[in-house]
């Protein structure tokens, strides 16, 4: 993926395994993000291509990606501020909704019993998430962890087929960091394939089956924990840039 | 919870008396006016509030539109013989297909930018208004535009236009509501808050970005429409940027992307022109508080309500400490 | 009828009249650039800058009869200083949603304009040429000499922008204090000094358009509805905040206006700017010389 003048990202070949629980490592500059955009549908990589069950999806845009199954969170958490826990989570529902144009605008009757269906569904979620009893406060005046936890229903709402986390273990609290993996191990319950991006290394040790390491835009290491935080090229590349820091 | 809702029918149905009643308190003719032009003004600060407060999008088209409306609904009557009844609603969807039109180049650019754009085409849409003498007759206008019948009853008295436009704003503003509370008015504010983020959740912005110029064009129709049949004359002059101007300041004034502050806005503002003669002076007077409500009550006046309403319900109960994390 | 001498003068006039835009397009830019604030007062600026310098030309106050040269810094200057009152109301303005700025400013515009009326009247005036009404033909083209004035005075102007811009200690101070306020303020650069520098120069140069103006167009308080919405046009046509996209705005809606009034249609000549202006935003949504930046996800 170039921008510009400036390759992020190259040659990057990634498969994941459906219900896998998949993490991309590396360190800051390696093009985490750029590949995270790229596969959540926010750039379209300007070379190579990005397939969802054998359908290409690059390039498509990212309201349809995600009505294929494909779901996201923010790393800079984007709730939607005017509105409440549980309206946050009820706008995912809307690539399930089925009533068209005119009946939404005409008929009273079909939109509130579809209204009903979503505000039940939304509420099994946040109650997944134990945040059900504050379904009414506005979403950004909760406290930050709670913050990622409507992140994360409101991802969850969309009933996706794989969900792409971005970062999100960051800023949380030892505590709070337990209860993420628990929430991503009952998510793969589910039967959904979860994707992550992170740098928080417990979390990532823990939670993930199979680990993707890159560096400078290109992948060095993959497999599972055991091995990738064994091989030697991953721990240089970190080394690196700890000696790095050092030098400052 | 009983006792609230029991408070609000109260308030709702003496509202709808005081409603009711209003045209028998009036003194004379020109209040009459002035509050059927207010009604007509709601409907257009409905359609621009739900555009710009409530999606986030800029349209200030809104006045150019309610001229097409209003052209509209006046050539379908008086060049083509079409039955006003009919006329109305045509002349509604007709502009909400003009406003979505409109809308188009919102998928490209954003704030300062669309506002020049749409000021751009209402612009435009003046221009053919005024030049394109062959239909529209030009900058002279149309006169003696026919007033509504009903049943052979003609809707010609500011008395009776009342109930009528009464009846219009009240059918206007529960729609409003209807929109505003389900599903397209959270995907609206989605929208707005985060277009980004909306999208990311599956909402096609597109489609309701259009679709919330669309609906503006709607209102700003049906009003265009209520507007000639009422004055029985139009001319582009009434339909440009000063007109666009007024609709802006009684929605932020009464507070965006809130309709109750379309109703109160709008009320503020046709009371203060009604008031006064247009002298200079009182035009400075008038800029100026422009100014300072803008400065101190950028949330409008429904917003202040908002504010005085949490102060007195956080002083009867006590403040919940907030939580910790868990 | 499009000879060439014709098609000349049509150009000489559209840059002409498209470098008053220019100067009036930078109003707009800078203090976008300075405060991120679209001030849609600009236009009565405009127009209260000729009047500053018309009062005196036209013998207006207390009988004083001043060349034009001298009454065109007076009337520059003294814009100037109003601009440095105006950057104190505007400031808190500038933090505001585009819609309450657009209301608020537009709130000062309508005071202005109407301070004008009640002082001097609405009805508005002529001004006599200073050089005169007889064209100069120069290489068969006849132009009138005002133009010429105009030509000369606003490319001057211009230059003198950007070399102050570039080159001044207070101008880089400027610059520096737009592209970043916080951190010029880190360093020392005093932002509410710059800002009312930035205003009182943008002021100034749409006074200096007006008296340039003055003599071809009619004076009168109306006079700065068009042309701020041209010059706004022309500001958001180049890209909101730069300086060459002012100017290219300026120029261009200047000779497409010019053009579009002789060759098309005279009455459909602001659609079809407005038509080009939107076009031209569509293909490239920040202007023609403005940056695109691509959104952090």
């Amino acid at each position: 993926m170039k921008f510009g003048g400036l390759t992020a990202v190259d040659g990057i070949n990634l498969q994941l395994k459906r219900g896998s629980i998949h993490g991309l490592i590396g360190p800051n500059g390696s093009g985490k993000t750029t590949t995270f955009n790229m596969i959540s549908g926010y750039y379209k990589p300007t070379s190579g291509q990005i397939l969802f069950e054998g359908e290409k999806i690059s390039g498509k845009p990212t309201f349809k990606i995600t009505r294929l199954g494909f779901a996201r969170t923010f790393q800079n958490l984007r709730l939607f501020h005017s509105m409440s826990v549980l309206d946050n989570i009820l706008v995912s529902m809307e690539h399930l909704a089925r009533l068209k144009l005119p009946e939404l605008m005409f008929n009273p009757f079909s939109v509130r019993r579809e209204e009903n269906s979503f505000i039940e569904k939304g509420r099994q979620i946040l109650e997944l998430m134990q945040i059900l009893k504050y379904e009414n406060e506005p979403a950004t005046s909760l406290p930050y962890g709670l913050q990622r936890r409507v992140e994360l229903a409101r991802a969850l709402a969309t009933e996706p087929q794989i969900l792409l986390l971005d970062e999100p273990a960051a800023g949380l609290s030892t505590t709070e960091a337990d209860t993420l993996m628990d929430i991503i191990f009952q998510i793969r319950e589910q039967g959904v394939t979860i994707f992550l991006v992170e740098h928080h290394m417990r979390v990532v040790m823990n939670v993930c089956e199979q680990i993707t390491v890159l560096d400078h835009g290109r992948k060095i290491a993959e497999g599972d924990p055991q091995t990738v935080s064994s091989d030697e090229k991953v721990i240089e590349a970190y080394l690196g840039q700890e000696k790095e820091m050092e030098k400052c | 919870m009983k006792i609230q809702t029991n408070r609000r029918n109260l308030l709702l149905t003496a509202g709808l008396i005081a409603l009711i009643a209003a045209p028998f308190l009036t003194t004379n003719n020109y209040q009459l006016y002035i509050l059927n032009i207010l009604g007509i003004y709601i409907l257009l600060n409905i359609g621009l509030n739900i555009s710009i407060g409530y999606c986030g999008q800029i349209n200030l088209a809104v006045a150019a539109l309610w001229g097409f409306g209003a052209y509209v609904s006046t050539l379908l009557t008086v060049d083509l013989g079409i039955n006003f009844w009919i006329a109305l609603p045509l002349s509604g969807l007709i502009t909400a297909v003009l406003g979505g039109l409109i809308g188009l180049p919102s998928l490209k650019v954003r704030s300062h930018y669309l506002a020049i754009v749409t000021i751009a085409l209402a612009g435009i849409i003046n221009m053919v208004l005024v030049n394109e003498r062959e239909i529209t007759r030009g900058a002279i206008g149309i006169m003696h535009i026919p007033s509504p019948k009903i049943f052979g009853f003609e809707i010609a008295s500011e008395f009776h236009y009342y109930y009528f436009i009464l009846v219009m704003t009240i059918i206007g503003y529960l729609f409003a509501r209807f929109i505003i509370d389900h599903r397209i008015g959270r995907n609206f504010i989605a929208v707005r808050d985060d277009y980004v983020a909306a999208q990311a959740m599956g909402v096609n912005t597109a489609y309701y970005q259009i679709l919330a110029f669309a609906i503006s064009g709607l209102y700003a129709g049906i009003a265009g429409s209520l507007y000639a049949h009422k004055i029985n004359y139009v001319s582009p002059d009434i339909f440009g940027f000063h007109s666009m101007m007024l609709i802006l300041t009684m929605t932020l004034i009464g507070g965006s992307g809130n309709i109750n502050g379309s109703v109160i806005g709008a009320a503020l503002v046709i009371l203060n022109e009604s008031l006064r003669e247009f002298e200079d002076l009182q035009l400075v007077l008038y800029g100026t508080a422009v100014v300072l409500i803008v400065l101190f009550f950028p949330e409008g006046l429904v917003g202040l309500f908002d504010r005085i309403r949490q102060w007195l319900a956080n002083r009867r109960k006590k403040i919940p400490v907030s939580e910790g994390t868990p | 009828m499009a000879t060439l001498p014709i098609i000349v003068q049509i150009l000489v006039g559209g840059l002409g009249i498209g470098g008053l835009y220019a100067l009036v397009a930078l109003g707009y830019s800078l203090l976008y650039r300075a405060m991120g604030l679209v001030n849609f007062a600009h236009g009565s600026i405009y127009m209260i800058g000729t009047y500053f310098g018309m009062i005196f030309y036209m013998g207006m106050v207390g009988g004083l009869n001043l060349p034009y040269g001298l009454c065109f810094v007076l009337g520059v200057l003294l814009t100037g200083i109003l601009g440095i009152i105006l950057e104190r109301v505007f400031r808190p303005l500038a933090d505001l949603d585009l819609m309450l700025m657009l209301l608020g400013t537009i709130g000062v515009g309508v005071v202005i304009d109407n301070l004008a009326i009640f002082i001097w009247g609405a009805q508005g005036f002529a001004v006599p040429r200073p050089l005169g009404g007889k064209p100069l033909k120069i290489a068969g083209v006849a132009i009138q000499p005002q133009m010429i004035l105009i030509l000369l005075v606003s490319a001057v102007l211009m230059v003198a922008l950007n070399v102050f811009l570039k080159r001044s200690r207070i101008g880089k101070g400027m610059r520096a204090a737009a592209q970043d306020r916080e951190i010029a303020a880190a360093m020392g650069i005093p932002v509410n000094l710059t800002n009312a520098l930035t205003f009182a120069i943008g002021s100034g140069l749409a006074a200096a358009a007006g008296i340039l103006a003055a003599p071809i167009v009619y004076v009168s308080p109306a006079m700065g509805g068009g042309v701020g919405v041209k010059g706004f046009a022309a500001a958001i046509l180049g890209g909101m905040g730069s300086i060459p996209g002012a100017i290219v705005g300026g120029l261009l809606i200047g000779v497409l206006e010019g053009y579009s009034s002789a060759f098309i249609s005279s009455e459909y000549t602001p659609a079809i700017l407005y038509a080009v202006m939107v076009a031209v935003l569509m293909i490239k949504p920040s202007g023609i010389v403005g940056e695109t930046t691509v959104e952090k996800v």
